[in-house]
């Protein structure tokens, strides 16, 4: 399935200085989603009723704190799925969705604070609202590119919480606002509140990880990728860039502002206080994005999973040396990008591929294979 | 109530599919989301149990009292990590001599605590995960640092009814008699040290122009507000007050325009390094205000990179501090030098202020668990609400005493003026000037009623 | 007017620091094609040797000396261990690896280095002097300028004029074709991260000096600044980072001074100003326009 692969370049170069990194592929449209050798199939989908299961059954083994951890993780992966649709799928590097998801936590938290919201609904408005900023984003983006685009969106990670700092006043003077616990209880009988928010986060993610499997797989999805690896070429044959470029962040952003508006579930909060909470956030959905595979559609949740679990132990695990803590983190960071290149997902599949194929596949790897997981 | 809240869940999304989003009806009325208002309850000394998630009234089980704290270990605040080397030092010691009795029975103080970073969202889920769901996980929580973080975590323990003592920062707000089961520590309210300071520039300058330097947070609205309430009826005039960002660390700007008005006074609200900077900026630029410090940067650290800079500084505090040579035989003092170093090691500088205000917060609470009638929650909030001029204490200044009643939840309320000495890098430090000034009470007095309730 | 000139004297002040970061970060971009996010904290760590040397009773210049010494060879090795291996792969594998360095040498300096502030000398003279209409500039101010004019000069130089930067741009441009003309890509990207490490280390310990003291974060909104003046100046170009750098520095000021609309969200002064510049000229103040090949 590698073989008729185009050489495409995973994600758009950071360049747009002094060079290009990109390798001109030589694209061929009908080979971008090719068939599945059956062996193949088999071994996906026993890893994915695994999965399933395993999701499933996670909230009843853990305690509480666990699984708010885990819907943190749920979380992060609909965030990192958003800047994968972007990133990975369309080529736009974004280090500010940080900033759409804090608008989606603040949108949540505000209008469940002061207009008496109950709080599914506001993922709605949070995720609308966040495609709108997406939008506006995404407009002077289509002039803004690579390494300067990434930097623009920094800003707007940088920004965020400055104007959370002057503008959001709290309880208690503070730019942190606190929805009442119970307006986030349980609304099924027999789950206590924190299983509830993992499955309401869970089922969330599902229904966003298929339609971004539909999306990609799909018309937009084809347009977005061209765009990706020949921008002059795909507009001499068609594809509308503005709207597809713009389109694509505006869906990204949303994603992002849906995340946000689950983490204000998770946390219980909505946090303004800290000047580099809404950065560390963008880098940790580049990072989950990374880690479990750009372009493809399991890689941000499997990210997302490793990066909690990296975060969680790393701090218990240096009694005495917790400064250390977030050098552990990076140093992990470090180390699976340089033993799994393609992310967790992108090198599990090459394993499964070879099992599938038999026969050695000489050469190198494509940079990235594509993306035809269904879900877990 | 969570019958209601399904009806609602469903109506909202009926609502939504209809498209008729409800914003414009602006209907909300009073779903006051600053919760607690349903106690009035403030008045009467007793605290409310009725709501209470766990029983308040139950005896620990066991010989150890388990205390839980949350403070930031990594990153760009870990440096306040040595306020519980302080407190560490001191509750081991109480150990190591057979523990404290409360009611009549006698227990080890046992401690946990976890990395917050300094950010809210971590420190709420640091104390949901130590305390659990039933809140049976620790006694109380303790030496929790950041306004913002205790912000976080006020409601869930105050619904839990879990005390929540010694929040290490200087907030007015920890006076709202919402929040019951929440106190600050001896670290005294900045509304008060703006009293000092307006004060102290009435006797030396009645007439004085002030220029204020404050962050641009609850901490800095407490300098400007609580200064603005002071100087009210004087002829003292505030000319030009600027913020900058607590992350941005940088006040240059900010001290060339206060610097620009050739002001009076002076008033640094800076706190880390900022406060240095400004002070140095403001030396720079040639400006020789009355300066006041922030009760923040009373640090050898802190002071020290300021330098002369920083000479003839005016600040106040309650506790001794160990660079002051005055105090190197006073027994406290040796107790607190030897007490850190067989407990806490010498890795560190026990020097350094933060760490003997840990310290002090510990041998406070101590006396207040065998004040304490019984060993429950209730009983122990009990007693910290009813503090009887507890003093000699820790590294408390001789003849200052900390007392609260039902209706003063402040601390630290006796103040001590003191003014920097500049000399070497080694030996500069605070000297105390005049006597001890004593505000029992009137901490609701001098600090604007929102601070207090906002 | 004097409080005008104060603060665009400040403001230059701020701006000598924003650019000189910006330098060492268009160098790395210049030679190797990374955007290096470490750059700040890798600056950080450098001056904390600095001061850590001066410590020792060190004269401040000697162990600036050093420690761009020690930062070249520490560049040097951070690109043939941890860059090098990433040749070929996706971009983002190695905003992976500078994001990972990011976090975990400002770690290590806290565990090295301990989490308090320190005192920091400056090389250069306290006091001021006199500057037009009864105005002073501070002495440190003038020689952060000059280090900065300098280092400038240098670097282009190095850059423009010698066979070693021909060499660089080069092997930054296209390696492949680079070594098929004899040079040896390797060792020029490790001598580019060097470089750009030990210029770094300039910065960060000028920086510091000039704040009068270090801590764990002092890198971290510098370095904001520094992307937004290198991203300003075009990113390719040493004399744009520089401008830029300094621009930025006096906008920030005067906006703190002038607009109290902005209080607290100064930064979106830069921030703004970016996106308009590239909006309009997408390859910024200074860059070049590129052809773009199908």
């Amino acid at each position: 399935m590698a073989t008729d692969q185009p050489g495409m370049a995973a994600v758009p170069t950071l360049g747009g200085g002094p060079e290009d990194l990109a390798a001109p592929p030589e694209t061929g449209r009908p080979s971008l989603w090719p068939p599945v050798p059956r062996r193949v199939l088999i071994i996906r989908m026993v890893i994915g009723v695994v999965l399933a299961v395993a999701a499933l059954w996670a909230p009843f083994y853990f305690e509480p704190a666990m699984n708010r951890v885990l819907s943190q993780a749920i979380y992060i992966a609909i965030a990192a799925m958003g800047l994968n649709l972007l990133t990975g799928f369309n080529g736009q590097v974004s280090i500010g969705h940080g900033a759409f998801y804090g608008v989606g936590a603040f949108t949540s938290a505000i209008l469940m604070i002061d207009h008496g919201w109950t709080f599914e609904p506001t993922i709605v408005v949070a995720a609308v609202l966040s495609a709108a900023l997406g939008v506006l984003v995404g407009v002077p983006a289509l002039r803004v590119r690579g390494l300067y685009l990434a930097l623009v969106t920094l800003g707007l990670a940088v920004l965020f919480p400055l104007v959370t700092q002057k503008y959001v006043d709290g309880s208690g003077g503070v730019p942190l606002l606190r929805p009442p616990r119970r307006e986030f209880a349980s609304l099924i009988d027999g789950l206590a509140d924190d299983q509830w928010a993992y499955f309401l986060s869970l089922a969330i993610m599902v229904v966003l990880f298929l339609l971004a499997w539909n999306l990609v797989r799909g018309r937009m999805g084809r347009a977005m990728i061209a765009v990706r690896d020949q921008e002059i070429a795909a507009s001499t044959v068609g594809v509308n860039l503005a709207a597809t470029k713009v389109g694509t962040f505006a869906i990204s952003a949303a994603y992002a502002g849906i995340a946000g508006s689950l983490s204000v579930m998770v946390d219980k909060l909505a946090d303004g206080t800290s000047a580099i909470l809404y950065f560390q956030r963008s880098i940790e959905f580049l990072v989950a994005m990374t880690i479990g595979g750009a372009a493809t559609i399991l890689g941000p949740a499997v990210g997302a999973l490793v990066l909690v679990l990296l975060r969680r132990n790393t701090q218990d695990l240096i009694e005495g040396k917790e400064v250390l803590a977030p050098a552990l983190f990076g140093a992990s960071l470090i180390f699976i990008v340089f033993v799994l290149p393609e992310g967790l997902v992108g090198g599990v599949r090459r394993m499964i591929a070879s099992v599938g194929r038999r026969s050695s596949a000489t050469g190198r790897p494509p940079t990235h294979p594509p993306s035809d997981d269904s879900h877990a | 109530m969570l019958r209601s809240r399904k009806t609602r869940v469903a109506a909202s999304l009926l609502t939504l599919a209809l498209l008729a989003t409800a914003c414009s009806s602006r209907d909300d009325s009073d779903d006051d989301a600053s919760t607690g208002g349903d106690e009035d309850a403030a008045a009467s000394s007793d605290i409310p149990t009725e709501d209470c998630v766990s029983d308040p009234t139950a005896e620990i089980e066991g010989d150890v009292i388990k205390l839980a704290s949350s403070y930031p270990q990594s990153g760009t605040y870990a440096a306040y990590s040595e306020i519980a080397r302080g407190w560490k030092a001191y509750f081991d010691k109480v150990n190591a001599e057979g523990g404290v009795e409360v009611g009549d029975r006698t227990f080890q103080i046992e401690y946990t605590d976890k990395d917050d970073q300094y950010n809210p969202g971590q420190t709420s889920a640091n104390i949901d995960e130590m305390f659990g769901p039933e809140g049976d996980g620790a006694f109380a929580a303790f030496s929790i640092v950041g306004t913002a973080n205790n912000v976080a975590i006020r409601e869930t323990l105050g619904e839990m009814c879990i005390p929540n003592l010694f929040a290490a920062t200087g907030s007015p707000q920890w006076g709202n008699p919402d929040y019951p089961w929440m106190l600050g520590s001896t670290l005294s309210p900045y509304t008060l040290e703006a009293k000092v300071f307006a004060d102290l520039l009435a006797e030396l300058k009645p007439d004085a122009t002030v220029a204020i330097l404050r962050q641009d947070d609850d901490f800095g609205d407490a300098y400007e507000e609580g200064f603005r309430m002071a100087i009210e009826g004087t002829d003292i005039e505030v000319v030009e007050v600027q913020e900058y960002n607590a992350a941005s660390g940088e006040v240059g700007a900010q001290m060339t325009t206060l610097a620009g008005t050739n002001a009076d006074a002076f008033l640094n609200g800076a706190a880390l390094l900022p406060c240095p900077s400004a002070l140095t900026a403001a030396a720079e630029a040639g400006w020789k205000p009355i300066t006041w410090v922030s009760g923040t940067c009373i640090s050898k650290t802190l002071m020290g990179i300021a330098g002369e800079a920083g000479a003839d500084a005016y600040a106040a505090a309650n506790l001794m501090d160990p660079l002051n040579p005055d105090w190197d035989d006073d027994p406290a003092m040796v107790e607190y030098l030897e007490t850190i170093n067989e407990y806490q090691g010498a890795d560190f500088d026990p020097g350094n202020a933060i760490v003997g205000y840990g310290y002090t917060q510990a041998a406070i609470f101590v006396e207040a668990l065998k004040a304490a009638e019984a060993p429950t929650r209730l009983a122990v909030m009990e007693s910290m609400h009813n503090l009887d001029g507890i003093s000699d204490v820790g590294l408390l200044l001789p003849g200052v005493s900390v007392s609260t009643s039902p209706e003063d939840s402040f601390l630290g309320e006796t103040l001590q003026l003191a003014q920097y000495e500049w000399t070497t890098p080694d030996e500069s430090h605070f000297v105390p000037q005049g006597d001890l000034l004593e505000f029992e009470g009137e901490t609701a007095e001098h600090s604007p009623e929102e601070l207090i309730n906002g | 007017m004097q409080l005008f000139i104060n603060q665009v004297i400040n403001g230059l002040g701020q701006g000598v620091v924003f650019a000189s970061v910006a330098l060492a970060l268009v160098l790395i971009f210049r030679t190797t094609g990374v955007l290096n996010f470490a750059q700040g904290e890798m600056a950080l760590f450098s001056a904390f040797v600095s001061w850590k040397l001066t410590t020792t009773g060190m004269p401040v210049v000697v162990a600036i000396l050093l420690s761009m010494a020690f930062s070249f060879v520490a560049g040097a090795v951070i690109e043939r261990t941890l860059i090098r291996p990433m040749e070929g792969r996706s971009p983002l594998n190695v905003v992976i690896i500078t994001l990972g360095l990011f976090l975990g040498i400002n770690a290590l300096v806290q565990l090295i280095f301990g989490t308090d502030p320190q005192t920091m000398p400056s090389p250069f003279p306290r006091g001021s002097v006199p500057f037009i209409l009864d105005t002073r500039i501070q002495k440190d101010t003038i020689g952060l300028l000059l280090v900065l004019l300098v280092q400038c000069l240098g670097l282009w130089l190095l850059l423009n004029r010698t066979t070693i930067g021909l060499k660089l741009r080069a092997v930054a441009a296209n390696p492949d074709s680079a070594r098929l003309h004899g040079i040896r890509a390797g060792t020029m990207l490790m001598f580019g991260w060097g470089l750009s490490a030990a210029i770094g280390a300039l910065a960060g310990t000028l920086v510091a000096g000039e704040r009068t003291a270090i801590d764990a974060s002092l890198m971290q909104v510098v370095l904001v600044y520094a992307l937004a003046s290198a991203a300003l100046g075009g990113f390719g170009s040493v004399w744009g980072a520089v401008v830029a750098g300094l621009f930025v520095g006096v906008a920030d000021s005067l906006t703190k001074q002038y607009v109290d609309a902005l209080d607290g969200i100064e930064v979106v002064l830069p921030l703004g100003l970016i996106l308009v510049v590239l909006v309009v000229m997408p390859n910024g103040l200074f860059g070049k326009r590129t052809v773009e090949r199908v």
